[in-house]
Order: structure tokens, then sequence, then C-alpha cells
């Protein structure tokens, strides 16, 4: 499955951005060659995890995790039994499969005034010191006409110390009392191998909520900016005003800004979501969506990556056996690229037909 | 009855007996039956290393480099804790000694443990050249690049761009000194009386391509009235007396056992000097012609069989619209020579199948696969001396598709450079094991 494509039923390349039901499953990078795989084949697997949203399920990869959002639409996703069955294994083999970064790279907020934020780089069960960091970041804490927020932007690169860790101060910018909204998108290299990591200051404005985007179509490349109120309701339908790009992050970590979508979202006020839209030219890249809101004087961000990868979401399908009681667990570990980044993907499996081994 | 009591004794005692050493008996452990695919991982974690060329870089460098360094933690953070490493780097040498000498080793062990697996990886240098020599095809190429004919059905081109083309896509295959453009009609003139342009007796087995589409030079000598006029001029052909020209153009294929070549439409449909018929025109408006129509390929394959001139113009092109698709003999030498022309083409003027009976032929190459009893293009033989592929593609002409031809009958082969050599390459083969429990 790493090394082939899969087999879309529309008769093109790729079924990552469509959405296309697979009569072959695999997850390779139509475009290249041995064990890269395909950011958006991957974005397309439903995870366990699903949410309810105005009459639609939505697999929930993450629901801000770090303020990143990864939310798709079930109908459009690929199953387990699916995958199962094109794998011919369904009822007699159980299969686990996990597709993590190999490098661990985590971003904590050490200071908020003049704020400070640390990088910490391990790689599988040491810090990887000396990488190279290049970084991104957006923030806003102004607005400008119609009470849209300011989405600026910066980058610049750091080095790990031995210990994997790096500090990156941002004289100026302050987060005391919700003032400035960031994220802060920082990728790693060493010896060959990069990885990648985030944090999005994604703050639940105290009475109104966030927005919260929705992937609802891969292939046309919709995506609803929800008011989180709509999703879990508070006590305000405060409006939000929110400034939404979206960036293309190609392997050369120089992000382009594409769909840009102003407005505002309430709960109850006849707003509940905003679209954007992906250009048709960006939606083969992978990138990223960055939603910058405000109201009054708080200001957050939300990030939601486009394939897994761009920001250093993982991936994962099926029950893990350890969750539960299984016998000859079988495992077996690849090393992998999505789009730049190393990957690792472990597969488990176990019978289904009891203790022996199946035929 | 006791019989029944007995059996069903045995049964109890067999059964008792089965499953009392099953309870005894010791299952391997899912470690043992299913173990961690090492050479697999070792592998990916070599090629995702080299992802970005880092490794192959690194490998090249003195080992007192800091890249080492890098490389080490690379490694060590792809792996998994319990696994234990051993990446090792040899030298490609020269053919005499051992091929590989040990180069630098990294490692995270003393030792590998009782069980370790490898995987091997050949990173080749950035600043390595490798080349692709082809052989020489030993034959002389003869290239009509007359500057006194007119072409047919090469619509956008003329003859002449098509012998540069052609010289340029083959010359690789061929020795400089024998590859001959033959520049005027006086020229193609000397090379059917016996000698080249510089007065060398012309060559045996020799290739022969007409840049003129469906038209042919026909040097003056040539002509009616003139020297050698009875070789290109037979009233008993009617309007189309010059088929006689054809048929001497198919004896000297067969007397030195050349290979014509035609590289579009209809061959041999027309003759061409600009002088000699310089007030006629092929009703198309193109002066300097004139038609041997259907006579001529027959008059051509006749002397190539080694048959006397006699006019004859039954047809033996189907001149129907058909697609046709290369064969894949033909679209494996693609690859090989790295020629692509679109493996689908537009054929009117497809030769019948049955002119190998008729003229004792045989085909030996088919540049498409067969259609109805028709071949658009391919090399004919005949059993005793001479050869034609004719291509009968609809115009414009796509001279890949000669070169293609011509590359798939003579195949000459491509020799490139070992990688090997000494200081090109380095092996590198990373060696895994495991730490703790059985």
């Amino acid at each position: 499955m790493l090394s082939n494509p899969g087999s879309p039923s529309n008769g093109t390349l790729y079924w990552g951005t469509s959405n296309c039901t697979i009569t072959g499953f695999g997850l390779q990078d139509p475009e290249s060659t041995g064990y890269m795989l395909n950011p958006f084949s991957l974005m397309r697997l439903l995870p366990s995890n699903q949410v309810f949203y105005t009459g639609k399920w939505y697999g929930n990869l993450s629901w801000g995790q770090n303020g990143g959002y990864l939310l798709m639409p079930q109908s459009e996703c690929v199953n387990y039994s699916t995958v199962a069955k094109l794998l011919g294994i369904n009822g007699t083999l159980g299969m686990y499969l996990e597709i993590a970064p190999t490098i661990a790279v985590d971003v904590q907020q050490t200071k908020t005034n003049n704020l400070t934020l640390s990088v910490q780089v391990n790689g599988q069960g040491s810090p990887l010191g000396n990488a190279s960091l290049s970084y991104l970041m957006f923030w806003a804490n102004s607005i400008g006409q119609g009470s849209i927020p300011n989405l600026n932007f910066d980058s610049g690169t750091l080095q790990t110390d031995p210990s994997g860790k790096a500090t990156k101060e941002f004289a100026g910018l302050s987060v005391d009392n919700d003032t400035t909204g960031y994220t802060f998108i920082v990728k790693a290299s060493l010896g060959g191998i990069s990885g990648i990591g985030y944090k999005s200051r994604n703050i639940y404005i105290a009475n109104t909520g966030n927005v919260v985007p929705f992937i609802d179509s891969f292939q046309n490349g919709t995506i609803y900016l929800t008011h989180n109120f709509e999703k879990a309701p508070g006590d305000s339908n405060g409006t939000l005003y929110f400034n939404a790009i979206f960036y293309s992050l190609p392997d050369n970590f120089v992000p382009t800004a594409h769909g840009i979508v102003t407005g505002n979202v309430s709960f109850g006020g006849g707003s509940p979501f905003a679209t954007l839209l992906i250009p048709p030219e960006a939606r083969s890249i992978p990138g990223f969506l960055i939603v910058a809101y405000q109201k009054g004087n708080a200001f957050g961000l939300t990030v939601m990556p486009w394939g897994i990868g761009s920001i250093g979401f993982s991936a994962t399908m099926g029950q893990n056996p350890l969750n539960t009681v299984h016998e000859w667990v079988a495992a077996d570990i690849r090393q992998v690229i999505v789009s730049d980044i190393a990957y690792q993907t472990k597969l488990l499996l176990w019978s289904l037909e009891g203790y022996q081994v199946t035929k | 009855m006791m019989r029944t009591v007995e059996i069903l004794l045995v049964i109890i005692i067999m059964l008792g007996a089965f499953l009392t050493a099953s309870h005894f008996a010791i299952l391997p452990s899912p470690r043992t039956v299913s173990p961690l695919n090492l050479v697999k991982l070792a592998s990916t974690t070599l090629q995702t290393l080299d992802a970005d060329h880092s490794l192959s870089d690194t490998v090249f460098k003195n080992s007192s480099d800091p890249a080492w360094t890098s490389l080490q933690q690379a490694l060590s953070a792809c792996l998994p804790p319990n696994i234990i490493y051993n990446l090792t780097v040899y030298d490609t040498q020269s053919a005499s000694g051992a091929l590989y000498k040990l180069n630098c080793s990294i490692s995270n062990a003393a030792n590998m443990g009782v069980t370790s697996l490898v995987s091997s990886y050949l990173a080749t240098s950035a600043n390595a050249n490798f080349t692709v020599t082809p052989q020489r095809i030993n034959n002389t190429l003869y290239i009509l690049n007359c500057s006194d004919a007119n072409g047919w059905w090469i619509t956008g081109y003329t003859a002449q761009n098509l012998a540069e083309d052609l010289y340029n896509m083959l010359s690789p295959y061929f020795e400089p000194s024998s590859i001959i453009m033959v520049n005027n009609t006086a020229q193609l003139g000397k090379l059917l009386n016996g000698t080249d342009r510089l007065g060398n007796e012309i060559k045996q087995n020799a290739i022969v391509i007409n840049t003129f589409g469906e038209c042919v030079p026909i040097p003056t000598e040539y002509c009616q009235g003139q020297p050698r006029g009875d070789e290109g001029y037979d009233s008993a052909g009617g309007q189309y007396a010059y088929t006689r020209y054809c048929h001497t153009l198919g004896n000297r294929t067969r007397a030195y056992n050349w290979t014509w070549v035609s590289i579009v439409g209809y061959p041999l449909y027309y003759v061409s000097n600009k002088q000699f018929f310089a007030n006629q025109q092929n009703n198309w408006g193109i002066y300097g012609m004139n038609m041997t129509s259907q006579g001529g390929i027959n008059a051509f394959l006749r002397a190539l069989d080694g048959q006397r001139f006699q006019y004859n113009a039954t047809s033996i092109v189907n001149g129907t619209l058909m697609t046709v698709y290369l064969s894949q003999d033909a679209l494996n030498y693609c690859n090989q020579y790295g020629i692509y022309p679109s493996p689908s083409q537009s054929a009117t003027r497809s030769l019948f199948l049955s002119i190998n009976s008729t003229y004792n032929l045989r085909t030996t190459t088919y540049l498409f696969n067969p259609n109805g009893g028709t071949l658009a293009g391919a090399v004919y033989r005949n059993v005793v001396s001479g050869g034609l592929l004719a291509i009968g593609v609809a115009r414009t002409p796509d001279i890949r598709l000669t070169a293609l031809g011509l590359l798939c009958d003579y195949k000459p082969a491509l020799i490139r450079s070992e990688y090997t050599v000494a200081g090109t390459s380095k092996l590198i083969v990373l060696q895994l094991g495991t730490v703790g429990g059985a």
C-alpha cells in the first residue's frame, strides 16, 4: 500500500484531491517513486473520531490540538471497511495503520510579553542537536476596515542547541489579555531528514468562541469557516470578524497566498459560517489555512493543514490493538516521505480467526 | 457392541493425549513468528536519508567533515530506540583486487548482537559523468539532399531541412566519414553509376534515405534523350514513362544490397529535377516534377526481386485513412534510443502484406502493427539482396519514425560507462539489529 498509488475510479492518477471512490488502495504519490506518500491520499483516510455538524458527519483528526483543526467530510473519506475489502483482509485480519512524523517538533510559549517561543526537536528517543530551523510566523493584533483583523507575517531561521532546543523572541508582541493571536510553524532539518511542528494561539474568546474550519469537499477545495458555538452552543451569539488566507507551502518552505476570504460569523445571528474556496491551481499543492479572528481587543488564530505533512499532522486507520486484546499482533515499520517531511508508518496486523495462524 | 465401545475408548484416549500434548506445547513467541522486517526498515531509512541527496553528498566527504555527525544524528533520530545500527560505506575500486574497500563506518553499538540484517544502497557522486556511447553501424549512410529537386508530401519542411535533421539524429550511430550528403542530382547520378561524389567506389550495404517524400530526385543524365535515358525513361510506361527510373533505383538497391528509405506517403510516386522538368508540375503547382504514379513502387520492387522492367500500375497501397500503432518492438526501442514519436499515427499509404509473396520479400522489422492486411511502416528485405523501409503515414513527415525504423532494424548497442568505476560510487550498507527481548 505504500509503494503503489492506488486506483481511483475516475480514471485520473489522483484520488487524494477528488471525491471519487477507489478500486485499489495505495498511498504512494503518483508522481514519485519509492516510499513517497501522497499527502492528500492520507488526508482522505477516515479517522476513528468523528463530529457532527449541521446534518453531516466529519472525520476528526484534530480538534484544536495546538490550535490546529482538521475535520473532513465522512462521506468523502475512505473508511476502514473499504480499505480492508480492497486489501483482501476483510474478516480475516485486523489492521491498524499509523503514519506519524519521525521528528517531533514541539513549540511552547514561554513568555507572553515580548512573546517568546521555545522549540524542542526530538528524534526517536533522542534530541536533535544542531538542527537547522526555518520558521513562519503569522500574527494579528490590529484591525482594518470593517473590523477585519490584519494578518502579519514574518519568517526566519534558527538552530537548535545540543539538547535540541531553540528559542525565538518576538520583541514588541504581547499576548497578555489575548491582544495578539499567532500561528508559528517551524521546520527542522538535519542530515537529510526534516520534521515540522506548529503552535497556533487559538483562544476561545469569552462568551463568543472561535472559528473552526471544516473541509466540505476535497475535490472542490471547499472549506466552511464556522462559528464554534454552532458546534458547541455557549451563552452568546457574539460576532467574530475573521481574515482567512490559504497558503500553499512547497518544499522550499516559502508560503504563497491564494484564496483570501474576510467577513464575520455569529451564532444564531444568520451568519453561522462562511465559505472559502481553495483555487484550483492550489488544490494539488500541500499548504495550510490561517484564520485570524477577533472580537473587541481579543485576537486568535486557527490553522488547518491542506494535505497531511504541511504542518506535521499524523494519520491513522483502524483500531489500535494496544487498546484491545489481540493475540499474535505482527508489526512492521517503514520510513516514508510526505511533503518533504520524514514520517514513519507502523502497520499492525492480527488474526480475526482465532489464535492459530490464518491460512 | 464391544467393537463400538473399543473404538470409542480409542477415540477418547487419542483425544486426551492430543489435548495433554497441546497443553504442554511451547509455541514460538510472536516476535519469532512475525519479526520486524529489518531489511525493509534499513532500506527505507537509507532512501529517506537520501531523499534530498544528503546521504549521497555526505558519503563522498572526508570522514572528519561535520556532515558525518549530522548523518549519525539523523540516523539515530530515524530509528526506534530499540534498534541498533552500523552504517558502513565502501569505496568502489577498479577491477584489480577487491571491488569494494572500507571507507567509513558509524554505529551506536559495540556489536550487532546475535541476529542482524542489512540493506545496501549505491550512492553516486554528483561530480561523476556517466556516458552512453552508441555502437557504430558499420554501413554507409547516404542522405539525399539534392538542391535541384523538389519534394512532395513533406509539407512544412524542405528536403534539405529533413536531411539536416536526420543527419543530427543519426550521426551518433555512424562513423562521421560514413555519412554522405548527396547534395545535387549530379552527385546522385554518380552514386547510381557506381561512384560517390568524391569518386570513390560506392559502398555495399549502404542505407539511402530519400528525404523528398513521395518524390525522388532524378539526375539529368537519366532523363529522356540523355546518355542514360534508357535507364530512366521507357515509353512502355505511357504517361508514367519515368517508372523506368524507379526500376533502376530498385536495380541498384539489389546490386549493392542497399536499404532504400521512403520517409512518408506513397513511395516513388514522382521523379523530380528542377532543371529538366522546369515546365512540368505535379498538378498541385509544384514544378520540376513528373508523375510515376502507382507504377513507381511496383517497378522498384520488381527490380529488387531481379525481374526485368515491365510497367505495372497495379495498386499495392491502401489509401484509406487508418490509425496505426507502433509495434511492441518499436515501443521498446523508443526507450532504448530515447526517440519518442507518438505511438499512434495516421496512415494513408499502407503497403499490402501481399507484396512479400509477390516480390519475394520478408519483413525484418515491424515499425507498426499490421492492420487489415496492410502495413504502414516496416523494413522489407528481398530474400537475395536489398531492402526497403517504407513509412506510409500521412504528411507531414516525422523523421523520428525514420530514425526509429532504422535503429529498430540495425539495433546498434548502447555502451554505458560502468557505475563501479573507481571514485564515482560508494556502496552504503546499513546493518540493523534489535536490543532487548527474545
